[in-house]
């Protein structure tokens, strides 16, 4: 197993106000990674540099060896991001976004062929895909938009909040398909509040405030050296 | 090049909507009603006016004169009312426009060379631009009644001359100069016929310019307010090209906007201002002076519009980066329609050489005071004010895209925000 995403002392800065402080991690093939912490902790933010939307202040971050400041566009066609408020084009059907998305990363048209096939049955949302994408739902648009994210079978997803706004059985399909994929080989690095989610999902988590890493380590063990039940109970002792 | 066409065609799909079909359909149809309905009311009013006549003396005179308006196009009609009164009440229940009442011993006094009042009445049945013209009849009419009853008075007086050398002993041949041509016509209306032909450009590259630039605005606009930005920045394909699909697309819907509603306004200005190039004496002295678009000219015009069309396209991809959501869209087209508004009315009722250094300055400064110049600049063999226009808006677009794209490929893309409260740009 081989490292996918590294990241040495990243510091982000907006003017005057430190986002991020220095922080380092790496994520392995076929590893979901997730970054859990309060609002404002900067695991948005984090997620927007490795997936090349901001840049770094200071610090490094390499994809498959690919420097981020160096090699952006390289970058790009090994991952997919999926955004905590992503939408997709209201005007287009869902089969028409996922083909527009997929032609970018599809050279012929049967490997495009197998990206639709692989979204089609990621989304499972039938004739549906035939609408407009105005006229979905939120959990369906959120489908959508993980099939988008994953048809590509990229080395790496960065998934902001992945089930945000899906009620529970949308949210447990969702967790089956990540966890699916990432059985697949593909690297997962994952921001969520949902500390059940992170327990279920992750193979390993970093617990992230006021711009740091706090600690890091698989949910197990991190319950183990905190003496506690659960990740939410870890998250609070760290934080003394 | 596949993975921008393919960029290319979703913007264009985005844009394409059937609010904007169906609004450039409704408009091409106010067009052609309203075109169709003032060409029939110009042809009206352009066609024999109607006069109304009571004919109280009854004197050979008084039907010589009936005679003569007649002979001047006029469509006479003769009242047999007994007083004025009931003649009043027939017209003002028929359709003419004007009533003249010729008194009772008008001969008489005509014979003794005497003047004699007769009285007018015209109806204004309406205010509208064809109404008013139609009060422009009674002019005429009195203009015919003097113009018969003095060659009448100077037929008599003095026989064997021709009444029109007494009254303009002098004539005058006119001739315009335009630089190194010249034509023998009436400036007025070789002027009014360059205005009305030259007043089109600049309508068009203002529709243009506004109609896309609000596009492009609105385009970064939705992205931002659908959440679709951040995920088409992270797929592989260079930022320029994001920037580039996004112009390309916003151009081409324009330009085909534009040349639909173009269609309907010419059709509408048609029937307002007529066919005057096929007014006595316009076209060959417009030939001669050398007042029309040649190919070569039309193709300087053409580069000079597209330029224009560049830089607002750059400009407004700028501006969309400022827009938050749609509505903040919408209040940022406003610089943008300044921008265009200020050179066409500045250009429309002055010249640039009669204003200030400072005004010149400022006017010149705008990229598309340039094409609004351009027309009367060809036309007076002004090529290197042209040329120089062109270079302008070509170094203007290229620094504009220089930004957009610098913008597109940093943080700002999603940082930058125009914040209304505090009135300033954020980084």
């Amino acid at each position: 197993m081989g490292t996918v995403l590294k990241v040495e002392g990243l510091k982000k800065l907006f003017g005057t106000l430190e986002a991020v402080k220095g922080v380092s991690f790496e994520v392995e093939e076929g590893e979901i990674f997730a970054l859990i912490g309060p609002n404002g902790a900067g695991k948005t933010t984090t997620l927007r540099v490795v997936a090349t939307l901001l840049s770094a202040s200071e610090g490094k971050v390499s994809v498959l060896g690919y420097d981020l400041k160096k090699d952006p566009e390289k970058i790009r066609e090994r991952i997919s991001y999926l955004p905590e408020e992503a939408g997709a084009y209201r005007n287009l059907k869902g089969m028409d976004y996922l083909k527009f998305m997929a032609n970018f990363y599809g050279d012929t048209a049967e490997k495009i062929g197998q990206f639709l096939t692989r979204a089609q049955e990621i989304a499972d949302l039938g004739g549906r895909l035939g609408d407009k994408v105005g006229t979905y739902s939120k959990g369906m648009v959120r489908k959508l938009l993980l099939a988008r994210a994953l048809m590509t079978r990229p080395a790496l997803s960065i998934l902001d909040e992945p089930t945000s706004g899906l009620d529970v059985i949308n949210s447990l399909e969702v967790r089956a398909i990540i966890k699916r994929y990432a059985a697949e080989g593909i690297s997962v690095l994952l921001s969520s509040h949902n500390m059940l989610e992170i327990e279920f999902l992750s193979d390993r988590v970093a617990l992230i405030d006021k711009g740091r890493i706090l600690d890091s380590g698989t949910p197990r063990g991190l319950k183990e050296k905190y003496q506690a039940e659960n990740l939410e109970s870890v998250f609070r002792s760290a934080l003394r | 090049m596949k993975k921008f066409r393919n960029l290319l065609f979703k913007e264009i799909r985005e844009l394409v909507t059937v609010q904007l079909i169906v609004s450039l359909l409704f408009m091409m149809a106010i067009f052609y009603f309203i075109g169709g309905i003032t060409k029939r009311e110009a042809a009206r009013a352009a066609g024999k006016q109607k006069v109304s006549i009571l004919d109280l003396d009854g004197s050979s005179f008084s039907e010589k004169l009936v005679g003569g308006l007649q002979a001047m196009n006029f469509q006479v009609e003769k009242l047999k009312s007994a007083s004025q009164d009931e003649a009043l009440k027939t017209a003002r229940a028929g359709d003419t426009n004007v009533l003249v009442v010729i008194p009772a011993g008008f001969g008489d006094a005509v014979a003794k060379f005497q003047t004699k009042d007769i009285e007018t009445y015209t109806f204004l049945r309406n205010f509208s631009l064809m109404g008013a013209r139609t009060s422009g009849i009674l002019k005429a009419v009195i203009t015919a009644i003097n113009t018969y009853l003095s060659d009448d008075f100077l037929k008599r007086k003095i026989e064997g001359v021709d009444p029109e050398n007494l009254k303009n002993p002098v004539k005058s041949r006119d001739f315009i100069i335009i630089k190194s041509r010249m034509a023998e016509g009436s400036a007025a209306l070789i002027a009014g016929f360059v205005s009305s032909q030259s007043l089109i450009i600049p309508v068009i590259l203002m529709m243009i310019i506004i109609y896309s630039s609000q596009m492009v605005i609105s385009a970064i606009a939705m992205e931002k307010q659908n959440k679709t930005l951040e995920t088409l920045l992270t797929v592989p394909i260079p930022r320029s090209s994001i920037v580039a699909a996004k112009m390309l697309a916003a151009g081409l819907i324009g330009l085909i906007s534009a040349a639909i509603y173009m269609l309907g306004f010419k059709n509408y200005m048609s029937g307002v201002t007529g066919d005057m190039a096929n007014a006595p004496g316009v076209a060959p002295v417009v030939q001669k002076l050398g007042l029309t678009l040649n190919a070569n000219a039309l193709l300087v015009l053409g580069v000079s519009l597209f330029f224009a069309i560049l830089c607002a396209l750059s400009m407004a991809t700028i501006l969309g980066v400022l827009a938050e959501d749609f509505r903040s869209a919408q209040s940022l087209i406003m610089p943008m329609i300044f921008m265009v508004m200020i050179p066409y009315f500045i250009t429309l009722f002055t010249d640039l050489k009669s204003l200030s250094l400072p005004v010149k300055i400022f006017l010149l400064a705008i990229p598309f005071s340039h094409p609004f110049l351009a027309t009367q600049n060809i036309f007076l063999e002004n090529y290197k004010a042209v040329f120089f226009g062109i270079v302008y808006m070509a170094a203007f677009f290229a620094v504009m895209v220089v930004i957009a794209s610098r913008i597109f490929s940093t943080d700002r893309v999603l940082t930058m925000k125009l914040r209304w409260r505090k009135k300033k740009v954020v980084f």
